[in-house]
């Protein structure tokens, strides 16, 4: 059996629709911050509810635009976990700021009481990660955030739809980023991103630094960059995010499987905490595992497209080292990072290839 | 009778860019497909270079290559300042400070006024080839090569434009061009590319506009997300395909409106010339007297024009910081209140552009 990581050609069994209304764009040739765009902001802000979405180039500007809104730049540290995409500290460095990262807890999330010990004088804001679709433990970064007067942003470009409480994501910091890469829970095909805010000077802070700095045609407020959410991939979206809430819910099904049939090779594998009152979105499927590069190996020859995100920390990548840390300055990343892997979990699975799945991790460990 | 300033639509009207689209549904390879490499490779060739790489927009090719050559906060890149702000913008965003010189009489920067715009925190030049009208580029390298100060064209406008046959892309350290929809090669979007032969410098370009990511899994330095995306790589493809044609078109075009409209002068100033040089009008700008009664009559007859730009960079609220103030580049500014860009597109027909010289004609002779 093979099971793929990757899902878009499913998508494409649908893809009439969207593919009229593209058409529709050749004709009318609104290809830059067109109609769609101001659509797929509303739906957006609606499904996240925020009062404003702001549609950009990628996830990674929607960091880097909310850093530079909050006049973070040279000289200035954030403050996020080591163990994420890359990208969350390439829009730190991007600003010009300096990242500085923190450990995580067993949630693969940015642990709270490393938060504070990482401030500085020169700590402008503070950058928890939903990794994997699972919230970050929002309350105690929140609390200290605001102890010491510092924003958060949340980089949700994993979590579409996660919930702490009855509380989503990208509600509770400053603003938050969402990446619509083609491999996330709702996408485009090809880069986008989306912040949110409730923030109105913000949002029109955002809504200029992604257009050059325009006012107007012709009247440039402030230096500003091109970072637009293309029509074109606007018009995808439209289409797809409607189906966020079945998406969601197949790949928490999927997941609720995968736990259930990996439970009781605890001891081998160990399952991150799943709290009730969180709603984790499983933009991946991650657990940790003995003997982790040879289940990748066995998992693979199975036809099983598992995958490490990520194998290196961010504080060990070679992008780092003038900022000077060293190995074992965050054990549980570090740790982390022998023993993690992903297997597919997207919203296209069938039952039989999850079955076939845990079989095979547990072929592997009860041979 | 109307003449739109541009016609869009009419580009995509045969349906082949929605086919190729639709084909590439069957290989979702979204992000840097195999298209990207294609259309980069038929890209360099264009223009002679070893190399060209698909970015987000024309600014992020700025941007990108002022960071891969390391020009950054602390120093000072020269440009001019009747582009569009993309041009300082990009110099910004790089941290370093935009440095502006005066134009002369083709909108282009004035090499002369290079040599005093130099400091010794000036790293890079960046003129730009407005209109689609190459600029001095040998009297700009004459200043800049012996003190080590790196040309970056800004091409975003002159796509296929040439200097005694050499065209614009390969003659600086790097290129910059545009892909937004109105160029004369338009992506259904955003879109930019940087050519260079310099092969460090691709390998610098190529990984900053992936997370600086060497591998999935290995991030070399800290980059940006700054990808042209394949589905508008499939449509600067098709373009490129009509560019020959284009070009031809808006050169002709062109010499139409040159030959129409040149005795109107002084009232009318149609775009002077170089010989040996091709420029490939992006836009076909004119200098008119009393240009807001000019731009209303046409506009009263369905006439579309437009001004490349009204308000120089330097006069900008956005450049307030940077001390310039009115009066610093005469020229310049003298011709922001004159320049008026004519529709040139390709599609413009014979009659159309007859009737926008009889307009234009009527309201200087009556």
């Amino acid at each position: 059996m093979r099971v793929p990581y990757s899902y878009l050609r499913e998508q494409f069994a649908d893809s009439e629709s969207i593919l009229r209304d593209i058409k529709g764009l050749l004709e009318s040739t609104d290809f830059t911050l067109g109609a769609a765009v101001a659509q797929f902001e509303e739906s957006f802000a609606q499904l996240c509810g925020t009062r404003h979405a702001i549609g950009v180039g990628t996830g990674t500007d929607a960091l880097f635009l909310t850093l530079k809104a909050l006049g973070v730049g040279p000289g200035d540290e954030v403050i996020t976990a080591a163990n994420t995409f890359i990208a969350t500290a390439g829009a730190i460095t991007a600003a010009g700021a300096r990242p500085a990262f923190a450990d995580v807890g067993d949630d693969f999330n940015l642990d709270p009481a490393a938060v504070e010990p990482a401030i500085t004088p020169r700590t402008k804001a503070i950058l928890p990660v939903h990794y994997a679709g699972q919230p970050a433990k929002m309350a105690p970064i929140l609390e200290v955030a605001k102890r010491r007067g510092l924003p958060v942003v949340e980089d949700a470009c994993q979590a579409i739809g996660a919930t702490i409480g009855d509380r989503l994501v990208g509600t509770f910091g400053v603003t938050a980023g969402f990446s619509l890469h083609p491999l996330k829970n709702l996408n485009v095909w090809g880069d986008g991103g989306v912040i949110v805010t409730n923030s109105d000077a913000l949002d029109g802070q955002l809504r200029l630094l992604r257009n050059h700095g325009l006012r107007n045609r012709d009247e440039v407020e402030i230096f500003g960059y091109n970072s637009r959410l293309d029509t074109l991939q606007a018009i995808v979206g439209n289409h797809l995010i409607k189906d966020v809430e079945a998406i969601t819910t197949a790949r928490i099904r999927n997941a609720r499987a995968l736990d259930v049939g990996l439970a009781d090779l605890a001891g081998r594998v160990r399952i991150p905490p799943r709290d009730p009152r969180e709603r984790h979105v499983f933009h991946l499927y991650m657990f940790e595992a003995d003997d982790r590069d040879r289940l990748l190996a066995h998992l693979v020859s199975r036809g099983i497209e598992a995958k490490i995100h990520y194998p290196v920390p961010l504080h060990l990548q070679p992008a780092s080292r003038r900022l000077g840390y060293k190995d074992g300055d965050f054990p549980v990343a570090e740790g982390q990072a022998t023993r993690i892997i992903t297997l597919p979990v997207h919203q296209h699975l069938t039952d039989d290839q999850v079955s076939y799945m845990v079989e095979s991790v547990r072929r592997f460990y009860r041979g | 009778m109307r003449v739109r300033y541009v016609d869009l639509p009419r580009q995509f009207e045969d349906g082949a860019v929605l086919a190729r689209i639709a084909d590439e549904f069957q290989r979702c390879q979204f992000i840097l497909g195999p298209q990207v490499a294609q259309f980069e490779s038929r890209f360099a060739a264009l223009c002679g270079t070893s190399f060209a790489l698909g970015l987000n927009s024309g600014t992020d090719a700025l941007f990108l290559a002022l960071r891969a050559l390391d020009v950054g906060p602390g120093d000072e890149v020269v440009t001019a300042p009747n582009s569009f702000v993309a041009s300082a913008g990009a110099i910004v965003m790089a941290g370093a400070v935009p440095v502006f010189v005066d134009v002369n009489a083709e909108y282009l920067m004035e090499a002369a006024a290079l040599e005093d715009a130099i400091t010794p925190r000036t790293r890079a030049v960046i003129p730009v080839h407005l209109t689609g009208n190459p600029a001095d580029m040998d009297a700009i390298a004459a200043v800049a090569r012996p003190r080590g100060l790196h040309v970056i064209e800004d091409a975003a406008q002159a796509v296929g434009a040439t200097v005694d046959g050499r065209v614009v892309g390969a003659l600086g350290i790097a290129g910059a061009f545009s892909l937004y929809p109105l160029k004369n090669v338009g992506a259904a979007g955003d879109g930019g590319m940087l050519t260079t032969s310099a092969r460090e410098l691709a390998d610098r370009v190529a990984l900053l506009r992936h997370h600086g990511l060497r591998d999935r899994d290995a991030c070399e330095v800290f980059g940006y997300n700054s990808r042209l995306d394949t589905l508008q790589a499939i449509v600067a493809d098709a373009a490129l395909d009509r560019l020959a044609a284009v070009t031809e078109t808006r050169i002709r075009h062109a010499a139409f409106y040159d030959a129409a409209l040149c005795d109107l002068a002084p009232d009318v100033v149609v775009p002077p010339r170089r010989p040996h040089v091709r420029q490939v009008f992006h836009t076909y700008v004119i200098q008119a007297e009393a240009r807001p009664r000019l731009i209303a009559h046409l506009d009263a007859r369905g006439v579309e024009t437009k001004i490349h730009y009204p308000i120089p960079i330097h006069l900008q609220k956005a450049a307030e910081h940077l001390g310039y103030k009115r009066g610093a580049f005469p020229v310049c500014e003298a011709q922001s209140e004159r320049i008026l860009s004519l529709p040139i597109h390709e599609h413009l027909s014979s009659d159309e552009q007859a009737y926008v010289v009889e307009r234009i004609r009527e309201f200087y002779r009556g």
